[in-house]
């Protein structure tokens, strides 16, 4: 009993291990096996992923755009040199580098209402806006506080475009707010310094550029890091005293329309007087010349026919006042001869003179 | 145990990252930090890059931005000196500076730049109402002379700075500008009118100057256009009489026969008279026509 027992089990014993250290072989083989493979797929993975942690460095940038590495959370390179410009860019990856991408996508524009009434763009284009009250209400309609006391309305569209990108992101929460702010504060100040007529009809322009040099000096103090580009002002009288200053405008007009009826009175008057004097002046000289001319040549007959006088005198006067005579009666219309009465009187002759135009003529002999 | 190298470095590599995650951290450009030890503020960074601190729960980082923030604070109304009601809203631009100072005051709140802001509108408060009381309206509102705008825009940042400072609040107001003044609803009204009646003015001053304008370049027109007729009358008086006195120059030729020059003369002017449309009405004693009586030449008596 014991001894096939040992020997069973010394028999079994070793053919125990022996069927055993072939199954762990086996076994061990396949989990080497398995592991083996798996540690080829664990190591592909781990490429897999060392790659794509790297890859996920790459990053591009676009036209408008530009970027910042930031290493360990400082910028690498200084103002314009930490730009990166539109392509492809690596940067090694988070956390220790980050990079920052910037939009400076052209030109950007803010819009101050601070002076203007309360409306929409959309209420503005339907023609549909709110009716002007009796008065402004601080908390609603927005106006500006002139120089003069007055009320007006303006507003401004700034127009600008980033320069220096690490101030307007890094230095800034809400760069375009402080903007806003600079332009905000721009009219006030301009509308504080101009009278109500300058700021709508009399110094558009003037006030306009007042707007922009104090919003361009803001900018700058404040270093925003952008450029202003345009600033346009557009201002209005409050809404209801549209009449009123219509009413004003149309007596300007009409007072330089006056002015320019007197201006083209004068300068037709003077034209006149100008021609008329020197008309004067013309018949003068030519009176002088016919004058001096005439005397010249009574002179030059007068010393021709004084010989001939000298000649015969009588002869002379008597063939002179017949032959003047008798050329002047040619010319004579009606010639009245007048004969002596049986008395040795003369006719008596009446005339009418009538004062109706000359061609009724009453003529009576008696 | 072959792949032991590679264990041990990838093992090595986690435990290094995960080391690094507990003592290292890092402050981006943007950001301010203060570092605190059980809850006390022991260390503030400003510059960005990596630091080395003690791991949670030790030592904690708190990060606060470091950008200018805007803010402005609510229209508020103030009395100028002059008694005006003038309502007022500015605008600062202000950033964390000293967050070791700032985090003891305002980060025990849930939002704590919300809780800044909030001091920031008291302070604006006071500083507003303190400034604007010490000018007279004309202050804010004139033309470029006498304008002290920016005086009181750089007087109010002034209170502010320096309370600030005082309080140490660990932030800095950059910049301060007025958003909006305005006044009183009211007010606005009685503005209104005011303008009203000053359009009035403006109405009539262009009538009666455009008017009187237009009268005076008239009256001057006419006045330099009857010196012109003048000066022109003046001229040709003197050229007629320059003419005069050439002619007279002929006279001396005259002067050789008075009688006959007389004669001759009045021949002219009789022949120049008898030119058109003349009726002549004469008698029998008129020579020639005294031959008519067919008496008068002796010729006949011969």
């Amino acid at each position: 009993m014991s001894d096939p027992h040992p020997h069973h089990h010394h028999h079994d014993e070793p053919d125990a291990p022996h069927g055993a250290e072939q199954s762990i072989d086996a076994g061990s083989q396949a989990l080497a096996e398995t592991l083996r493979s798996s540690f080829v797929i664990v190591k592909i993975v781990t490429g897999i992923l060392v790659c794509v942690f790297l890859g996920s460095g790459i990053f591009t940038v676009g036209p408008q755009e530009r970027a910042i590495i930031l290493r360990l959370g400082k910028p690498v390179g200084d103002g314009e040199k930490a730009l990166l410009g539109p392509g492809f860019h690596w940067s090694m990856p988070y956390p220790i580098d980050e990079y920052v991408k910037v939009s400076i996508s052209g030109i950007q524009k803010v819009t101050s209402t601070v002076g203007w009434y309360a409306t929409t763009p959309e209420m503005e284009l339907a023609g549909t806006e709110m009716g002007a009250g009796p008065s402004l209400s601080p908390m609603v309609d927005g106006y500006l506080l002139t120089a003069d006391g007055n009320i007006a309305h303006a507003r401004a569209t700034l127009t600008y475009h980033i320069h220096d990108p690490v101030r307007y992101v890094f230095g800034f929460l809400n760069a375009s707010n402080a903007i806003q702010s600079a332009v905000d504060n721009s009219l006030i100040w301009a509308a504080a310094r101009y009278p109500v007529d300058d700021i709508i009809t009399r110094d558009v322009i003037g006030f306009n550029e007042a707007v922009r040099r104090r919003a361009t000096e803001l900018i700058t103090q404040q270093n925003l890091g952008v450029t202003v580009e345009q600033c346009s002002v557009q201002s209005i009288p409050p809404r209801q005293l549209k009449e009123a200053f219509a009413n004003v405008l149309k007596a300007e007009v009409n007072r330089s329309r006056v002015l320019n009826e007197s201006r083209s009175y004068e300068n037709q008057v003077l034209s006149k007087a100008s021609a008329d004097s020197q008309s004067r002046k013309d018949t003068a000289e030519s009176d002088r010349s016919r004058l001096v001319n005439d005397m010249a040549g009574q002179a030059e007959r007068f010393r021709d026919i004084l010989p001939q006088y000298q000649q015969n005198p009588t002869l002379f006067v008597q063939q002179r006042l017949s032959e003047t005579l008798g050329r002047s009666l040619t010319n004579v219309q009606d010639k009245i001869f007048l004969t002596e009465s049986s008395d040795g009187r003369p006719k008596e002759l009446r005339l009418l003179l009538n004062r109706e135009p000359p061609k009724v003529r009453s003529e009576e002999n008696k | 145990m072959k792949q032991n190298p590679l264990t041990l470095i990838i093992g090595l590599l986690l435990i290094l990252i995960f080391g690094l995650l507990l003592f290292v951290f890092q402050v981006r450009q943007t950001e301010v930090v203060v570092v605190t030890t059980f809850g006390n503020p022991t260390r503030d960074i400003k510059d960005p890059t990596w630091y080395v601190k003690w791991p949670w729960p030790i030592q904690k980082v708190h990060r606060f931005d470091q950008r200018v923030q805007n803010f402005e604070d609510k229209f508020t109304e103030g009395l100028t000196r002059d008694s005006f009601n003038l309502l007022t809203s500015v605008y600062v631009g202000w950033k964390i500076t000293e967050p070791k100072a700032f985090f003891p005051k305002f980060a025990g709140t849930s939002d704590p730049i919300n809780e800044a802001e909030r001091v920031l509108e008291r302070l604006l408060g006071n500083a507003k109402s303190a400034v604007i009381g010490k000018h007279p309206l004309a202050d804010f509102l004139s033309t470029s002379g006498e304008n002290k705008f920016v005086a009181i825009e750089k007087e109010i940042l002034d209170t502010i700075q320096s309370q600030v400072r005082e309080n140490n609040y660990g932030l800095e107001v950059e910049f301060l500008g007025i958003k909006k003044l305005g006044l009183p609803e009211s007010v606005t009204q009685s503005v209104f009118e005011r303008m009203t009646s000053e359009r009035q003015v403006l109405i009539s001053k262009s009538q009666f100057e455009g008017e009187a304008e237009a009268q005076k370049i008239r009256s001057e027109a006419d006045r330099k256009a009857a010196e012109l007729m003048a000066n022109a009358e003046g001229q040709a008086t003197q050229i007629r009489g320059k003419g005069e006195a050439e002619a007279a120059r002929s006279l001396a030729v005259f002067q050789q026969n008075p009688e006959l020059a007389n004669f001759i003369f009045r021949l002219t002017a009789l022949e120049g008279s008898l030119k058109e449309r003349t009726i002549l009405i004469f008698d029998q004693h008129t020579p020639p026509f005294d031959l008519f009586r067919g008496v008068s030449t002796s010729l006949l008596n011969k």
